[in-house]
């Protein structure tokens, strides 16, 4: 038992350690550094451009500001967690043509997938932490590191990270088990990006698109990034409810989404094995 | 020559073995037989091979073994565990290599995706690292260990992968078409590790899918020629060139004209016919019955106005076992 807990944390930190370097190893570093710290401001910086110019630069919005710059720093994490991680995994089956190597080995192919998705992860610590650094100096948002309620946060984004791997695991491997899937990695997490209170509060959504939103944990663990850093200061999408609230909603709704996502991935490898996609070629 | 087999490996183990195997995939438009009714019992031990052409299904067989394709119908066991119900416990005894695919992280180091591969199976590094040291040093890769696999051409990115493949020891090696688009030199390299490999354990059992005849024959203890699906015949080199062994071989050549493919063939006491395009000259294979046919073959020839630039015969091959019992080559089954 012990022997087989030893060798998984040793794949799972090898499939971490190979999502690093397949996605960071693609240039020389100087390079990389740039990219990555030019990649999430400019992403930000439209959205600020776009603030500015439908308020005109009102201060009575200021807490709307907060709420948008806190939720695009953070929708990081599920750009890697989802679309880039779902690309890799695509890559590693057509471009690389090396995933049914990994899908074979003895360890389960859910943890190489975990691994891979947490190194997606990892890397956008640092595009969360530039966008909130820029927003800090260059937009005066009243952020201080040392009243940001970190337990807080950390038992969010914790959550919030289980959530979007179930989720992601789930979709790679629906994507597998089809044949021409680049592409919709982007698509879902557009999707998500627009219904989990990413940009503006799902409130202003439609009804049924508002219940839909509102079954996300990625909603409550925005709402909780929010609330743990400018908690009075930022736009919040529920006032009547307490921290604690929030946060059960969110461990609801990410025990919600792990089973979804355990299900789904049961049925979708299946469908990949019984259609042999998983080592298709990108030119068949 | 064909490998001699170990005679201490247990040959009333059975390493593979399928029951009724089939497989039909199914779209909107058509259905398609990939397999059908595979009966197949390969010894521990055994190299053995299956030999087809393209699109003969030998490349789904091996999917369907290693799990990584399930079956319609029928049932596989690898290693005595069923390829469907234990493909977990299956996994860490088995491994694949399949060639014409550049398959690698283009960015890592030939060493570092090894190491990394080695620690999906649980291998302790130290271990690990030594076996991938003695492994690349034994395939002539011991100096680019350290260079990035997209700088490894296609035949040392094949070593590479047959290294990936041995490095866990496992107790069945599927080699999926290992050395097509290698050259000469290339491939003899694989074929010799994959022989080393199999003399230092008899219990080593390898399943090789080939469409190169001699390799087949060179390697393997006994084949399986797979067509359309099926197993059309099963047995080691030596006996399947038996069922020519009867007939004469003649090799002939014609310089460029109408085709008589079919004339041949219909010639009373030509058991089959091929024929493949060399250096400008049609070359055809003949079964015959026996050598006073060959005169009613010249005189088809003559009829049809073409004209004779050399005619052999010549020792039976594999080749010449397939089309006898085909009806077909090789090449022409593909093109089907």
């Amino acid at each position: 038992m012990v022997l087989a807990l030893a060798r998984t944390w040793s794949g799972y930190r090898t499939a971490v350690r190979l999502g690093w370097l397949v996605s960071s190893n693609w240039t020389s570093p100087v390079p990389f550094v740039i990219y990555t710290i030019i990649r999430p401001i400019s992403g930000a910086l439209i959205l600020v451009v776009m603030y500015n110019v439908i308020t005109g630069g009102r201060g009575n919005t200021r807490n709307y500001l907060a709420f948008l710059v806190i939720g695009v720093s953070f929708w990081a994490f599920v750009t890697e967690g989802v679309s880039d991680f779902a690309v890799g995994i695509l890559e590693d089956r057509g471009r690389f043509k090396m995933l049914k190597y990994a899908y074979l080995a003895p360890l389960r192919f859910p943890v190489f997938l975990v691994g891979r998705a947490s190194s997606k992860l990892t890397s956008a610590v640092a595009s969360v932490a530039i966008v909130l650094v820029v927003a800090t100096v260059g937009l005066r948002l009243p952020i201080n590191p040392l009243s940001v309620d970190y337990p807080l946060l950390a038992i969010a984004c914790l959550l919030a990270f289980i959530s979007v791997m179930a989720f992601s695991i789930a979709l790679s491997v629906v994507l597998l088990a089809g044949r021409d899937a680049y592409g919709y990695g982007e698509i879902m997490a557009q999707v998500l990006y627009i219904v989990s209170g990413a940009i503006f509060p799902i409130s202003v959504l439609p009804g049924p698109l508002a219940f839909f939103a509102s079954l996300s944990p990625l909603v409550y663990w925005l709402e909780l990034t929010r609330r743990s850093i400018l908690h009075g200061r930022v736009y919040e999408m529920f006032p009547g409810l307490s921290d604690g609230e929030v946060l059960t909603r969110l461990a609801l709704a990410t025990a919600g989404t792990v089973l979804l996502g355990y299900l789904v991935y049961r049925w979708a490898d299946r469908q990949a094995r019984w259609k042999g996609y998983i080592d298709m070629d990108a030119a068949q | 020559m064909p490998r001699t087999p170990n005679p201490s490996s247990d040959a009333s183990r059975l390493a593979v073995e399928t029951r009724d195997l089939g497989r039909v995939y199914k779209t909107r438009n058509e259905t398609v037989t990939a397999l059908s009714s595979v009966d197949l019992k390969v010894r521990e031990g055994e190299l053995f091979g299956v030999l087809g052409p393209n699109g003969a299904g030998k490349t789904t067989l091996i999917k369907i073994l290693v799990t990584l394709l399930l079956p319609s119908s029928g049932t596989a066991k690898v290693d005595g565990l069923d390829v469907v119900r234990e493909f977990r416990q299956l996994r860490s005894r088995i491994a694949i290599v399949s060639g014409g695919e550049n398959a690698g992280y283009g960015l890592l180091r030939v060493r570092e995706q090894l190491w990394m591969f080695s620690q999906f199976y649980g291998i302790k590094s130290k271990v690990a690292y030594a076996r991938i040291d003695e492994l690349l040093e034994r395939l002539g890769l011991a100096s680019v260990a350290n260079r990035q696999i997209s700088g490894l051409s296609s035949g040392m990115r094949q070593k590479m992968n047959l290294v990936r493949g041995l490095m866990t020891d496992p107790r069945v090696l599927f080699l999926d078409e290992p050395t097509v688009a290698l050259d000469v030199g290339a491939a003899r390299d694989l074929r010799e590790e994959v022989s080393r490999w199999m003399a230092e354990d008899p219990t080593r059992t390898v399943i090789l899918t080939t469409h190169y005849m001699q390799e087949a024959d060179d390697l393997c203890d006994r084949i399986a020629i797979v067509n359309r699906g099926r197993i059309v015949i099963e047995g080691t080199p030596q006996s399947l060139k038996l069922e020519v062994q009867r007939d004469v071989v003649v090799d002939l050549q014609l310089e460029p004209g109408v085709p008589v493919l079919d004339r041949l063939r219909e010639v009373a006491g030509v058991g089959a016919a091929s024929v493949r395009e060399e250096d400008g000259l049609d070359r055809f294979s003949l079964l015959l019955a026996d050598d006073a046919v060959l005169t009613n073959v010249i005189s088809a020839v003559e009829r049809s106005g073409r004209r004779v630039a050399g005619l052999a015969k010549r020792e039976p091959t594999l080749e010449d076992a397939f089309v006898k019992l085909v009806g077909r080559s090789m090449t022409e089954e593909e093109t089907q």
